[in-house]
């Protein structure tokens, strides 16, 4: 099904959704005998049956809607002809689909809609796959008696503001399709059809271009349109694809699964696939319409190499690239000691490509300083979750979500940062979920249309776990907790010990009020809530583990759901949402320099032993260097090796000053990436990476998915990731020779538990898989912890309020926040170089109209922004959203610096940084910062240095 | 390395270890989290300072309960190296 190229064609469409039922019923349509579950319409039950029914206002990502009348059908003794996309199966039903009768009446209903379209299907951009043509040729249109002459809507005018996709009123049929997508699908609503009668039309907000309404670009409408109205431009320009490729959208910690269609090595357009797990044939701008970066003319396909960050570049041959990188290293360690190097991994990277790093620097650098970037994201999840109930995971699949009573979202702005999945939240809310919303910010979960959260605990930035424990304070002291449970599912003698210390009064909301900002009695109802219902789920992102009680704060989520019974079945659950796409991959396959793959400690002599006799090497039985410490190390003189696959720690990282001061002091850095990104305007040699589109792969969801990452075209610098890699660890004299990502798989199968029943072919065959997946588990594990805890019994661990020593002071009487938003992914390096950009050209700092009053900055000023830190400038946009004291922006574009301003205060247990609060000053200014200058100088000469190395290969060339 | 950054890196771990009630549990957890997440070569400078105070720059002071982390690290080192 889901192997390499398939022929083009549409995917199967059954009209209506999918329904479950334990009643089973049985009837006739067209004398053939179907049997479906009770409540599925007629019309997908025929389309079960390989019966196709016409129809046109009924797709089966849609609730039926009943209004072109072409699925008409005949009853036996029934009146009428009803339409089948609107009438339940019953017992015994006898259907006839196509008769002289229906046919005429079919016939009709098409004239009428024909008579108002334009005829000019053979210049059509959607010409051999539109629904009307299709239906016109089904129902044997010939003619259209009322001629073209009468009122029509021909002269409509194209709206074409969006930047991936046209609406051509002109040859909309009314089906409403769009606007059930946007409702349904989405959750937007920004559609709605507009007047009566003939004069009906789509209308996008208040009428307004697509560009300036509430639409937030997800394409589901595109999507759900039977004609050309809603079309993508791309399709337009290059036409219709000629086969597809299934695989995995390589943007944020949903993993949506896509057919990339294609023609040739061409992308013409990513559709989301109705078969993916954890989207369901659902998407956001991002997967769905921003590949174009892969294809930018400022990719780097050539290897290129320095002596010294103040040189221009010089264009090589991956042979003298891969021998200059090996030759300094080596010399590195000779001078300085084995220690004396490392690497970092990226959660952008594929699962087979960050194994294969680790392996490197573990094998071939002979030392454990290996990370990656989830260290500044979610190692908490990792340390906090281990801990307490025994797996680095969240426990549940995102299809949990919809048998959840209360859902509780700490930290996160899922409609920003994990679309897909809010969209399937919003749709449990309409549905009659209860919601609790965490955050120091109104998101968009607080107040949206149809969206209202019950509860919104506004907290200080910084004061997660002091809120988190006056919940569970509440909890226990109005005995609401779920006795059962404890005594069968924990340890007795921790949750004693925490029972006593969250009762504690320093832990009752009166208490935590004052420090956090919210009033006692939104803690107690909120607590009441999440303990009082049948089944409670908490969802949490980075403004939990971006703290320095990061790790704290995940305890204090698996506390709360440990004593409430909220583990170990479907709608409860604790469920971190991780940001890039690979996060959970990428720490699952051993990227942390204390583990080795599968979470296990590399002090463990056994665990050693069974790489050892694998990898034919000693391995270091001691942890090395976190990527903050490698900085630390670099300033200091120890470290001066550094290889960085796909990561851009010069941007993403806090205290940029120091990190440039560190990456400034490394001998040799070698940085592997589609882009010149700002850590490799630091680098000594450059080796260009591939896009996902250009490798084969798995990718490792938030909810611990496994899926497959296809190649649709050759990698424009000849090698796919892992290949580099491996040539790298054999010019160090560690030799590798896999010819196949599938070979690296069946390694990390073989040597970690968890994955042991993994391999390429069982995912070909189940399209993903979520680990663990072993002999007890051999389809995988959509919900964990199910009997018991991974580690036994759960863990409750005392989770003491250590407030930040990030605190503001009249020199810095602001606490600034940071964040990311729908369009733009992380750095931005990927999303800056396509049309995204429409929706998010800079980072703006929002501020409070109170504060901005009081220094007189208005939307659109200068603002600049300082802490102990460092010094930046953003402009202001004066908004509510924030509360008084607080500001609040993100870091998608390196000129506005935002990390400078961020400082290395970091998680106790995992050195996270605390992107989450920094105490600064903010007021007018006139002009870009020192900083700013110095950076933009910086990236001018950088660039030139560029320039010269691909001038240089022309004249070569030429 | 910095040794101001690892001492406050140490008595972070410290202060959120402890529930102010029972110390040696404090202690116990982390010394236990410093070997299992620092490198010997951090855990040698941090004694190395413990061993010999300030050196006249100015450093932050190790917290108590860090402190006898650290000095506990201290004994184990020069047991190995007895
Ligand atoms: S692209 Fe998405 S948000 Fe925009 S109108 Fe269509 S369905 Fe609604
Ligand atoms: S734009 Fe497409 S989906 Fe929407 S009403 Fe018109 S034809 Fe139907
Ligand atoms: S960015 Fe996330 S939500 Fe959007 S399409 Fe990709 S995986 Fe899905
Ligand atoms: S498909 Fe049933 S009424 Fe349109």
């Amino acid at each position: 099904m889901s192997a390499a190229f398939q022929p083009y064609r549409r995917a199967r469409d059954f009209g209506t959704p999918k329904r479950e039922s334990q009643r089973q019923v049985t009837l006739t349509i067209d004398s053939v005998t179907v049997t479906v579950p009770e409540g599925t319409t007629v019309l997908r039950a025929a389309a079960e049956a390989g019966i196709n029914i016409p129809k046109l206002c009924a797709t089966d990502s849609l609730e039926p809607f009943g209004s072109c009348r072409l699925c008409l059908v005949e009853i036996q003794g029934a009146k009428g002809l009803p339409a089948s996309c609107t009438t339940e199966v019953r017992e015994g039903m006898v259907v006839t689909t196509q008769s002289k009768r229906l046919a005429d009446v079919r016939r009709n209903v098409m004239e009428l809609y024909i008579s108002d379209h334009p005829l000019d299907c053979l210049t059509c951009p959607t010409n051999g796959d539109c629904e009307l043509q299709d239906m016109a040729g089904a129902v044997g249109l010939r003619e259209v008696r009322y001629g073209y002459d009468g009122a029509n809507h021909f002269g409509a005018k194209k709206d074409e503001s969006n930047p991936y996709f046209t609406f051509d009123p002109t040859k909309c049929i009314v089906c409403s399709r769009c606007v059930r997508a946007c409702e349904e699908i989405q959750g937007t609503f920004a559609l709605t059809i507009d007047g009566r009668g003939f004069a009906s039309k789509v209308a996008a907000s208040q009428n307004q271009p697509f560009l300036d309404s509430e639409c937030v670009s997800c394409g589901a409408c595109v999507q759900a349109c039977p004609t050309a109205t809603l079309t993508e431009k791309s399709l337009i320009e290059l036409g219709q694809p000629e086969h597809y490729v299934v695989t995995t959208c390589a943007y944020c910690g949903v993993g949506c699964s896509f057919r990339a269609e294609m023609k040739g090595e061409q992308v013409v357009k990513m559709v989301p696939n109705k078969d993916g797990h954890a989207n369901h044939g659902h998407s956001c701008v991002k997967g769905r319409f921003a590949f174009g970066y892969a294809t930018h003319k400022d990719r780097i396909t050539k290897p290129m190499i320095r002596n010294s960050i103040h040189e221009p570049w010089k264009e090589v041959s991956w042979e003298e690239a891969i021998s200059f990188t090996a030759k300094k290293f080596k010399e590195i360690q000779a001078k300085y000691g084995r220690h004396a190097i490392g690497g970092i991994t990226s959660s952008r990277c594929t699962n087979e490509e960050t194994y294969l790093v680790q392996k490197l620097v573990r094998a071939a650098f002979g030392n454990n300083n290996v990370d990656t970037c989830a260290r500044v994201c979610h190692s908490p999840t990792g340390y906090g979750l281990k801990t307490t109930l025994g797996e680095s995971a969240g426990t549940q699949a995102f299809d949990s979500v919809m048998k959840a009573d209360v859902i509780m979202v700490i930290g996160a702005n899922p409609p920003d940062a994990h679309p897909v999945f809010a969209s399937q939240l919003k749709r449990r809310v309409r549905q009659g979920a209860k919601l609790i919303v965490v955050d120091p910010r109104a998101t968009d979960l607080v107040r949206s249309p149809h969206i209202e959260a019950d509860y919104h605990l506004a907290l200080r930035p910084g004061t997660n776990v002091a809120v988190l424990n006056a919940m569970a304070h509440v909890i226990i002291s109005e005995g609401l907790e779920d006795k059962e449970f404890i005594a069968a599912r924990c340890e007795r003698d921790a949750y004693e010990d925490w029972r006593a210390f969250i009762l504690e009064e320093r832990n009752s909301p009166e208490a935590v009020e004052k420090e956090s900002g919210v009033p006692a009695e939104t803690i107690r109802g909120a607590a009441r809530l999440y303990a009082s219902a049948p089944n409670a789920a908490i969802y949490y992102g980075l403004g939990v583990s971006e703290h320095s009680q990061g790790s704290t704060a995940v305890m204090a989520i698996a506390n709360l759901a440990m004593c409430t019974g909220n583990l170990g079945r479907e709608g409860v659950g604790v469920n971190p949402l991780r940001g890039q796409n690979n996060v959970q991959g990428s720490c699952d396959m051993g990227s942390f320099p204390h583990e080795l793959p599968g979470y296990r400690h590399v002090s463990d002599p056994n665990v050693r032993k069974l790489f050892e006799q694998d990898w034919n090497v000693t391995i270091d039985p001691e942890p090395g260097l976190r990527i903050p410490n490698m900085f630390d190390a670099a300033i200091a003189g120890t470290f001066k090796g550094l290889y960085v696959q796909g990561e851009d720690v010069a941007q993403s990282d806090p205290d940029l000053n120091h990190v440039a001061k560190a990456l400034s002091s490394l001998e040799c850095m070698v940085v592997q990436d589609l882009f010149l990104n700002e850590t490799a305007k630091f680098a000594h040699v450059f080796l260009p990476g591939s896009s996902f589109l250009e490798k084969n792969g798995t990718f490792t969801n938030a909810e611990r998915r496994i899926s497959r990452v296809r190649k649709v075209m050759k990698p424009l610098a000849g090698y796919e990731d892992w290949e580099v890699t491996q040539l790298l660890a054999n010019a160090m004299g560690y030799p590798m020779s896999y010819s196949h990502p599938r070979e690296i798989m069946e390694e990390i199968a073989r040597l970690t538990p968890t994955f042991a029943g993994v391999s390429y072919e069982k995912l070909d065959e189940l399209g993903s898989i979520q680990w663990p997946c072993n002999e007890k588990a051999p389809q995988g594990t959509p919900t964990m912890h199910v009997e018991e805890f991974v580690r036994g019994k759960g863990l409750f661990r005392v989770t003491p309020y250590v407030p930040t020593d990030e605190r503001t002071n009249s020199k810095y009487p602001l606490l600034l926040t940071t964040g990311r938003i729908l369009s733009q992914y992380n750095v931005g390096a990927q999303t800056r170089r396509t049309a995204n950009v429409a929706w998010h050209s800079e980072d703006v700092l929002e501020i409070h109209p109170h504060d901005a009053e009081q220094r007189g900055i208005q939307t659109g000023d200068w603002v600049g922004l300082k802490s102990r830190a460092g010094e930046t400038v953003l402009r202001a946009l004066v908004t509510e959203r924030v509360m008084p004291g607080v500001v609040y922006t993100t870091f998608h574009h390196p000129e506005s610096g935002a990390n400078v301003v961020t400082t290395d205060n970091s998680d106790w247990a995992t050195n996270c940084p605390e992107y989450k609060v920094t105490a600064v000053q903010a007021y007018k200014v006139e002009k870009l910062s020192d900083w700013q200058q110095r950076f933009q100088s910086f990236t001018e000469q950088q660039l030139e240095f560029l320039r010269k190395a691909r001038a240089g290969s022309e004249e070569a060339v030429g | 390395m910095d040794v101001n950054k690892l001492v406050r890196m140490a008595n972070q771990i410290a202060a959120n270890l402890d529930d102010g009630k029972n110390p040696q549990r404090a202690i116990d957890g982390t010394v236990d989290h410093l070997k299992r997440f620092w490198t010997p070569a951090m855990r040698r400078q941090i004694v190395e300072h413990y061993r010999q105070g300030s050196n006249g720059e100015e450093v932050i002071e190790l917290s108590f309960i860090a402190a006898q982390a650290v000095a506990r690290l201290a004994e184990e080192q020069q047991q190995a190296t007895a």
